[in-house]
């Protein structure tokens, strides 16, 4: 019997670690976006997402000169430092793209028209000259340096509040919540009475609208949307939250329907019987029995029908339309980027933001997607 | 108005107008047209649950033959016409057309291929992670990691993918975690989004990565609800844990897994955006969803579009006819 | 579980201009951003234009393809129409535009106006019968106050119902044929802006040749991948062949697997297919972003020395990138023994009536008074032919250098991608460019975008 104790404990250990190996391998891709979110363009063009959190010591891009000049003992003097940052420290610098490591720190060199620049460890740099800078084009250095992590909150500025997307923000956040919930809700008020009916009433049919609801869990979505739309317009109801709301309602009956229906049926028989021998109209054994035992069940479809309403962009631009004060939080994200396409910085933040709601909902109701699940596919 | 209070209303409105629907058309059932009293009490209850549960079905009926069962036929004929000769009949023309495009066969494989290694990848690794979860203390941890992906969209997956498979010419830093990796194992820095046919799998990773957390979940719930006693059984005939989990267990699970592959299935068939956004069919990793969505919106040839979107459907008649068997034999 | 959602399109990016950087870091206010009155603007013709228009009451919706800070841009000359006309306008925009414009023309429910950088895509339009004709009258106007008026009226006029006429107004132009650079690398290196395509090809050996790399060239653009490189060979065409050549390729008299075209993708070629050439070898090109491409300009040691691109790239440059000075541009060279003058090839965006009403005609008007051209001019990304436009209020010296460019032309043409039909332009050409850098020839090449074209006939 030892042995076996022995075995099992290196088994719980293997568990343990494969485990970790999976969830870090399912993590990895998510934790590089958020890390990228905190860090500039230039960052993330320029280096690893994994190497933020160390100094990095490498080239810099060209820096500039700036500053205000002054006299100092007959010579025109620009001084100041190359770097935003205290704790970048410089091993070696140039002035030329052809040479960038050509000088030790503190080293002074000659430019053209006697011109003079030093630049210290610390990034302190002092250009002179014998005549004034106003007109001149100022140098440009070439640094090799050690650089500390560096994060920066600007991405989020400029995702929730730039001139752009941010007045807009708050607003598209109140659409994708006027569209999620009753595309959420209706669907499955709809659903759960015709899976009641489909589960447990008696009526010629039934199997042919089974097989139906089946074959429509299938239907590709893009085929859908021109001749939708042309009926929209046609009985008048235009681009609108209607419009939404029904499309939405009719893209996700089919699954609601599905998974309602298995998760009726395989409620105790006995209750219902019980209650139809009592008396009750299937309305009340609806209402009273069936709808709060089916909890989980609906529960579970509510969290995905949510996810893919509030994460949907095709759906919600084609029958709600573009204006300005209906956009969802998804268009509005996109909108951001620009008209050429995206950029990582502005991608992944606004992934974040976007995804926040989600997983919000998803982790609050998680025990009852897995209960609803469960039971609807579980035989 | 201020926005919030609209958006409050029109969500009251919505709903309203829903429930309403339920209880006003049983009401009217029960209380006016067909009363269970009086002198006709029997034949009005027996009339009554005629109708009701087509009051039941009507909007979910009505929705669905509008919303999915409308365009369906509107697109298999769409799929016999030209629009360019004003929408007349051209036969099956539009098929013979995409037969003889090699960009149609090149989705048709890769298909084929997502088919198969998606659902059975996505299973397995949901298999996996519900199995050795389900043992430790921080395993609903480990879930809900693993089920993250699930809230993230399709596009922004494919930017975090992106993000994993970017490339920097050799002697550059490299931003991808792929390339990285590959580096410092001592390889040259690869264009991985553009080596055929491994591509392929690179984008069927991305909804693995998404689709696993689901399979997981739903295998999970099941493999708990297996009666104790024949696992316990096993261990005392001396099963080792292998044997148990693919000897006792898969086997009592085996149509929840079949649940699982088959509505995987259904999202792989359907899924273009993660190809439209990774490398938009090119390099040989065209699939049959964005064949579709190029031919409708891009070319404008609605007619190809819509064949492709009915030999969609064909492919998946199979999932379906299986369905409708089941389903049929689990109601005698 | 299905999740049904965002097609991500790369958009064919052919708007902007050079100092939207400018712009990105001071915000752009969608309320008059110029006082009525004040500066070397026409704002008689704003008056003018008030008098003869009053809209109150009326809306007028427009969808076009300026997303981000374009559309703060266009929203400020949007400013000047409402108020010059009391009309309440809406713009809109969307990342997928063009199926957006599609659906909603086929459903009918169209915006009033709607602007497109694609001709082959209008035409399309026209031809289902979408779009209401803009009139003789408008295309008199064009004739006489656009320069090369006549190139323009041919652009926006398709095959309509009623024959041949002109339905799109061309608004917002933007040049392609130019070459980016650092100067100071130059300088640095010794090097001098070429002033022919024989020079230029001399640069770029002789920099390959000190062991440096001369180009950046990155095609990479999502779901629209290869279009970089159309603008490419459509440049080399106009370098190689007259452009009556290049009018017959774009309708394909002249087929895409003639020994001419074939001639112009190698040309191409011989910058993209060398992997001393261009940085991170051939076989990085159609991977490489090219949002991110340029990027090696600025590294440090340089990662190359030049980039081909239109006038919007700059935005794309890294932050606080002064242009002029950081970076600058040269224009594409010609062959200085092919005597084929000096071309440049451009593209632009183009405004259309989808649903006719007083504030459409009226926005179409508007376009025809200087000052829609000047407040955006006067801001950053705007290049237009419109003579009256007062050209000192070009928003910065690269814009103006632009201006000039165009102006030099001895020939201009539009980007012949989007003209040809969209499974070729948008579609075959792209993919079909995507493989010829990855090894295959361009006869293969060549012919099988001439097949896409054929089954589309």
């Amino acid at each position: 019997m030892e042995g076996m104790a022995g075995q099992k404990s290196t088994l719980t250990w293997a568990v343990h670690i494969s485990v970790a190996l999976l969830v870090a391998l399912w993590l990895f891709p998510t934790v590089g976006l958020l890390v990228s979110s905190f860090r500039t363009a230039e960052q993330i063009s320029n280096s690893g997402w994994w190497s933020a959190f160390s100094a990095q010591k490498g080239q810099l891009p060209a820096i500039r000169i700036s500053g205000e000049e002054h006299e100092d003992g007959g010579l025109y003097v620009i001084d100041g430092n190359l770097f935003g940052s205290a704790e970048t420290t410089l091993s070696a610098w140039g002035t030329s793209s052809r040479e960038p490591e050509a000088y030790e720190p503190d080293t002074e060199v000659e430019l053209k028209d006697g011109w003079t620049i030093s630049v210290a460890k610390s990034g302190d740099f002092r250009l002179t000259a014998p005549q004034s800078f106003e007109g001149e084009r100022l140098p440009r250095v070439f640094a090799t340096a050690t650089t500390p992590p560096e994060f920066t909150l600007q991405n989020y500025k400029n995702v929730l509040f730039g001139t752009t997307a941010g007045a807009g923000v708050g607003q598209a956040f109140l659409n994708t919540l006027t569209v999620a919930i009753p595309a959420t809700v209706i669907p499955i008020l709809v659903a759960a009475f015709a899976a009641y009916a489909l589960a447990w009433m008696e009526f010629p049919g039934r199997a042919l609208l089974i097989a139906a609801v089946v074959a429509l869990l299938v239907v590709p979505l893009q085929l859908a949307l021109i001749p939708l739309l042309q009926l929209h317009n046609a009985i008048g109801i235009g681009k609108g939250y209607l419009g939404v709301w029904l499309a939405h309602t009719g893209f996700g009956l089919p699954l609601a329907i599905y998974l309602l229906r298995n998760y009726m049926v395989g409620l105790p028989k006995d209750i219902i019987e019980n209650a139809r021998v009592d008396g009750a109209s299937d309305f009340q054994i609806f209402t009273k029995i069936v709808l709060p035992l089916s909890f989980p069940a609906l529960a579970s479809f509510a969290i995905f029908q949510f996810l893919w309403t509030w994460n949907d962009l095709l759906v919600a631009l084609v029958f709600l339309g573009t204006d300005d004060d209906r956009l969802v939080l998804t268009a509005r994200l996109v909108n951001l980027m620009g008209s050429r396409g995206g950029q990582w910085e502005i991608l992944a933040t606004s992934a974040f933001v976007s995804i926040v709601v989600p997983l919000i909902v998803f982790f609050a109701m998680q025990k009852y997607l897995v209960r609803g699940l469960l039971a609807g596919s579980v035989k | 108005m201020h926005p919030a209070l609209q958006a409050v209303l029109t969500i009251v409105i919505g709903l309203g107008g829903c429930i309403g629907y339920f209880w006003f058309s049983n009401q009217l059932l029960d209380k006016v047209l067909f009363p269970p009293r009086g002198p006709n009490i029997g034949r009005n209850i027996r009339r009554a649950e005629m109708i009701r549960p087509w009051l039941f079905l009507f909007p979910a009926i009505f929705a669905l033959g509008l919303y999915l069962a409308y365009p369906v036929v509107a697109t298999f004929w769409l799929s016999l016409t030209d629009r360019n000769q004003g929408g007349a009949f051209v036969g099956l023309a539009n098929y013979q057309q995409m037969l003889r495009e090699a960009k149609f066969w090149e989705a048709i494989r890769n298909n084929m291929l997502w088919l198969i290694v998606v659902p059975a990848a996505s299973t397995g690794f949901g298999l996996l992670a519900a199995q050795l979860t389900d043992r430790i203390r921080w395993g609903n941890l480990a879930k809900s990691l693993i089920f993250m992906p699930m809230a993230i969209s399709f596009v922004g997956a494919s930017v975090i993918w992106k993000l994993v498979y970017d490339f920097r010419p050799i002697g550059q830093e490299q931003i991808g975690i792929l390339n990285a990796f590959w580096v410092w194992l001592g390889g040259a820095p690869q264009t991985w989004l553009t080596i055929t046919p491994w591509n392929n799998f690179l984008l069927m990773m991305v909804l693995i990565w998404i689709q696993t957390g689901f399979a997981m979940v739903i295998l999970g719930a099941a493999l708990r609800g297996i009666p104790e006693e024949t696992v316990e059984a096993a261990i005392v005939d001396g099963a080792n844990p292998f044997q148990i989990f693919f000897k006792i267990k898969v086997p009592q699970i085996r149509s929840t897994i079949v649940v699982v592959w088959t509505t995987i299935t259904l999202v792989v068939l359907k899924v273009f955006d993660i190809v439209l956004a990774m490398t938009n069919g090119q390099w040989q990793t065209q699939v049959l969803a964005n064949y579709m969505y190029d031919k409708l919106f891009r070319a404008f040839d609605w007619g190809v579009g819509s064949a492709a979107a009915m030999v969609i459907m064909l492919l998946v008649s199979p999932i379906l006819v299986w369905n409708v068997i089941n389903a049929r034999r689990e109601m005698r | 579980m299905t999740k049904r959602n965002t097609p991500v399109r790369g958009t064919r990016a052919v708007l902007g201009s050079v100092a939207a950087l400018a712009l990105c870091a001071g915000a752009a206010q969608a309320e008059m951003v110029f006082t009525p009155g004040e500066g070397d603007f026409n704002w008689d013709s704003l008056d003018a234009f008030a008098a003869g228009h009053d809209l109150s009451g009326q809306s007028l919706s427009i969808f076009g393809p300026w997303r981000g800070d374009d559309q703060a841009l266009v929203e400020t000359v949007l400013a000047y129409f409402e108020q010059a006309t009391g009309a309440d306008v809406s713009y809109a925009s969307s990342e997928t535009y063009e199926q957006q414009i599609v659906i909603d023309t086929e459903a009918g429910s169209p915006p009033n106006i709607a602007i497109l950088p694609q001709p082959g895509l209008i035409a399309d339009l026209v031809k289902k019968g979408y779009v209401t004709p803009l009139g003789e009258e408008t295309a008199d106007w064009l004739r006489e106050n656009y320069a090369a008026g006549e190139s323009w009226v041919s652009l926006g006029s398709f095959e309509g119902k009623d024959g041949k006429q002109l339905y799109a107004f061309p608004y917002k132009i933007d040049v392609k044929s130019l070459v980016f650079y650092v100067p100071e690398n130059f300088e640095d290196a010794g090097y001098e802006v070429p002033e022919t395509m024989e020079d230029l090809k001399a640069l770029t050996e002789q920099i390959a040749a000190e062991g440096e790399t001369p180009w950046c060239i990155g095609l990479g653009s999502g779901g629209a991948t290869g279009w970089p490189a159309t603008d490419w060979v459509e440049d080399m065409m106009l370098r190689v062949q007259p452009p009556e050549v290049y009018d017959q390729w774009v309708t394909n008299e002249v087929k895409f697997d003639d020994p001419k075209v074939i001639e112009a993708i190698e040309e191409f070629g011989w910058f993209a297919k060398n992997d001393a050439f261009v940085n991170g070898g051939a076989g990085a090109v159609a991977t490489t972003d090219f949002r991110e491409s340029p990027a090696g300009l600025f590294a440090s040691p340089p990662q190359c020395y030049m980039h081909h691109q239109a006038s919007f790239i700059p935005t794309f440059f890294p932050e606080g990138t002064e242009m002029g000075v950081d970076a600058d541009f040269f224009y594409m060279p010609a062959y200085a023994e092919k005597d084929l003058g000096q071309p440049v090839l451009g593209a632009g965006t183009l405004a259309f009536i989808t649903k006719d009403s007083e504030a459409s005609r009226a926005f179409i008007e508007f376009l025809q008074t200087p000052i829609a051209h000047e407040i955006w001019m006067a801001q950053s990304g705007f290049l237009t032919p419109y003579k009256e436009a007062n050209a000192e209020l070009y928003g910065s010296p690269p814009l103006k250098k632009m201006g000039e460019i165009l102006l030099d032309a001895t020939t201009f043409r539009f980007d012949a991608s989007d003209l040809m039909p969209g499974a070729v332009g948008a579609g075959s050409f792209w993919t079909g460019m995507v493989d010829y850098v990855g090894g295959k020839s361009a006869e293969d090449v060549a012919n099988a975008i001439q097949k896409s074209w054929d089954a589309n006939k």
